[in-house]
């Protein structure tokens, strides 16, 4: 059944699985908790992730990558268990490449969406015995329709299509209340924005998510550590590098009282 | 029948015969290195024939599109899970050859019972460092060969020659992406050309020929001859051009090249040919 193009199929009969349910012992605490974001704007789609990974109120590293491209075009953006979602996103990878390479075309945006929502059911089991529960948002450029696109889904794969913009994580409570006020009542919705207004919108959204909420790490200007933010276009995935987050973080949202 | 050695050799060597004669009609496939990767070069009719086969490695093949594709599917398949389950650095085109198809194309070949795989393959694999770069062609019996700089398939081995020297020959200084091409369609077109003489020579045959001293070995065509051919065949056919690119953004480094690529990069001469 190789012609089918479906990688993950191909592993599971060479003996694989994904999401094993495994109960968590007590006095174990995982890591988990982070912000995540995704607004559309002028020019397509910005996703962005603080860069803290934490176990309960320990800190585990401060360089840690969420927002994770997985082909040209598409990017997720994790919260909740970093094992399991960076499975998930080796196995989308490959799942994606394996398609294009072995159908000759693109495998549509709409099936790239069934492919998250497949893997998170498969991670149920794993998901409610507490080791294994990620919180997606999967953002991406659709061509044939050429738009931009940001879905989110819940533990069990349940995907949603959010119009302007979507969170995720420990602090998102904090900016969902933000990104409601600035897209009905900012001087402009957030769909028009550019894109560096774009940008420093994002740096201030996860800089008032770090004031909250312990378990995001904000902007730590010492070790030079920027968030993660991509923008998705149609000309494809770009990684803002830090030196153009620096001055738009300095000039825009540090604000000496 | 078979069972008696003397049988079996009988009918290898029938197999040999009648696998060559498959691949008369076929078109020659050239890879070359330039100085920012690997180009792959065919004139393909209907089916194409060069492919991506992973994050650094081509695919270029002549023969049976069924046949083509089984092993396509094989060389996907095994890239795929041994990126996956290690990584894809791991992924050689040396070890993919070896141990994965070679032994499948030298079994159905010797299995006098069974039908042959019709294929001649090239694999390109593009290094982390321009020294690295490895080009490997295995033929119908499974026999394999490993290369650098400039590989060739075509339908006989004095064609294979011919072809590989002219190629020696005119690549000296490292080649920019348009000198390449330009050399590969040369190649490629001494490669066509013999495949019509070598053709012509046998239905000649028939009849007492005064001169009869395989053409194909013959000397190298004028370049004109070998441009006049390309924009005679390229009406009802399609040049076809793969590169792997040592510098393209994100993990995947192949790109077939589109007609507003090969009009940018083709030699004013052939410019034509992809115009209509």
């Amino acid at each position: 059944m190789g012609m089918q193009g479906d990688f993950y199929q191909l592993l599971k009969e060479q003996g694989y699985t994904f999401g094993i349910p495994t109960t968590v012992e007590t006095g174990h605490t995982l890591t988990n908790a982070t912000t995540i974001l995704a607004f559309k704007y002028r020019d397509g789609v910005l996703v962005a992730g603080d860069r803290r990974a934490t176990a309960g109120n320990m800190v585990m590293y401060d360089r840690t990558d969420k927002v994770l491209e997985i082909d040209r075009h598409s990017v997720m953006a994790i919260a909740g268990v970093p094992a399991t979602a960076y499975e998930m996103v080796r196995v989308l990878d490959h799942s994606f490449k394996y398609y294009r390479r072995t159908q000759l075309q693109e495998l549509s945006f709409d099936g790239k969406l069934r492919a998250v929502s497949k893997l998170l059911k498969e991670n149920v089991p794993a998901a409610l015995a507490g080791t294994g529960a990620v919180v997606p948002v999967f953002a991406g450029y659709d061509m044939e329709q050429g738009s931009a696109k940001i879905y989110f889904y819940d533990i069990l794969g349940a995907e949603f299509e959010a119009v302007e913009y979507a969170v995720s994580g420990s602090g998102s409570p904090t900016i969902r209340g933000i990104l409601h006020y600035l897209n009905t009542w900012g001087e402009q919705p957030l769909s028009v924005l550019p894109e560096e207004q774009a940008m420093v919108q994002a740096l201030r959204l996860l800089t008032s998510a770090a004031e909250f909420d312990s378990a995001t790490g904000g902007v730590n200007r010492e070790a030079s550590l920027y968030p993660v933010i991509k923008l998705i276009t149609g000309a494809g995935v770009q990684t803002v590098p830090d030196v153009t987050m620096k001055p738009l973080y300095e000039s825009q949202v540090v604000r000496y009282v | 029948m078979y069972e008696e050695p003397y049988r079996w050799v009988e009918a290898v060597g029938n197999r040999r015969q009648y696998l060559d004669e498959q691949f008369k009609q076929g078109s020659p496939v050239v890879a070359l290195s330039y100085d920012g990767g690997i180009l792959l070069t065919t004139v393909s009719k209907g089916t194409p024939k060069l492919y991506e086969i992973y994050d650094r490695l081509a695919l270029g093949g002549m023969g049976h599109p069924t046949d083509l594709e089984k092993l396509r599917f094989s060389l996907l398949e095994m890239a795929h899970v041994e990126g996956f389950n290690r990584s894809p650095s791991d992924v050689t085109g040396s070890r993919l050859v070896k141990y994965g198809i070679a032994p499948v194309i030298k079994q159905a070949f010797e299995e006098v019972y069974k039908a042959p795989l019709i294929v001649r393959i090239l694999v390109a694999e593009l290094g982390q460092k321009p020294e690295k770069d490895a080009l490997l062609t295995i033929n119908y019996d499974g026999t394999f060969e490993e290369t650098m700089g400039r590989a060739v398939l075509a339908a006989t081995p004095a064609v294979q020659t011919k072809m590989m020297s002219y190629l020696k020959e005119q690549q000296a200084a490292p080649l920019s992406l348009e000198q390449a091409l330009d050399l590969a369609l040369r190649a490629w077109a001494i490669g066509s050309l013999a495949h019509q003489q070598d053709e012509a020579d046998q239905q000649a045959e028939a009849k007492p020929q005064p001169n009869n001293a395989g053409s194909s070995a013959a000397a190298i065509p004028s370049s004109d001859t070998l441009i006049a051919h390309l924009r005679g065949i390229a009406g009802e056919r399609t040049i076809e051009c793969a590169i792997l690119e040592r510098q393209a953004p994100g993990s995947s480094k192949y790109r077939s090249l589109k007609q507003v690529d090969l009009s940018r990069l083709l030699p004013a001469a052939l410019q034509s040919v992809v115009a209509d």
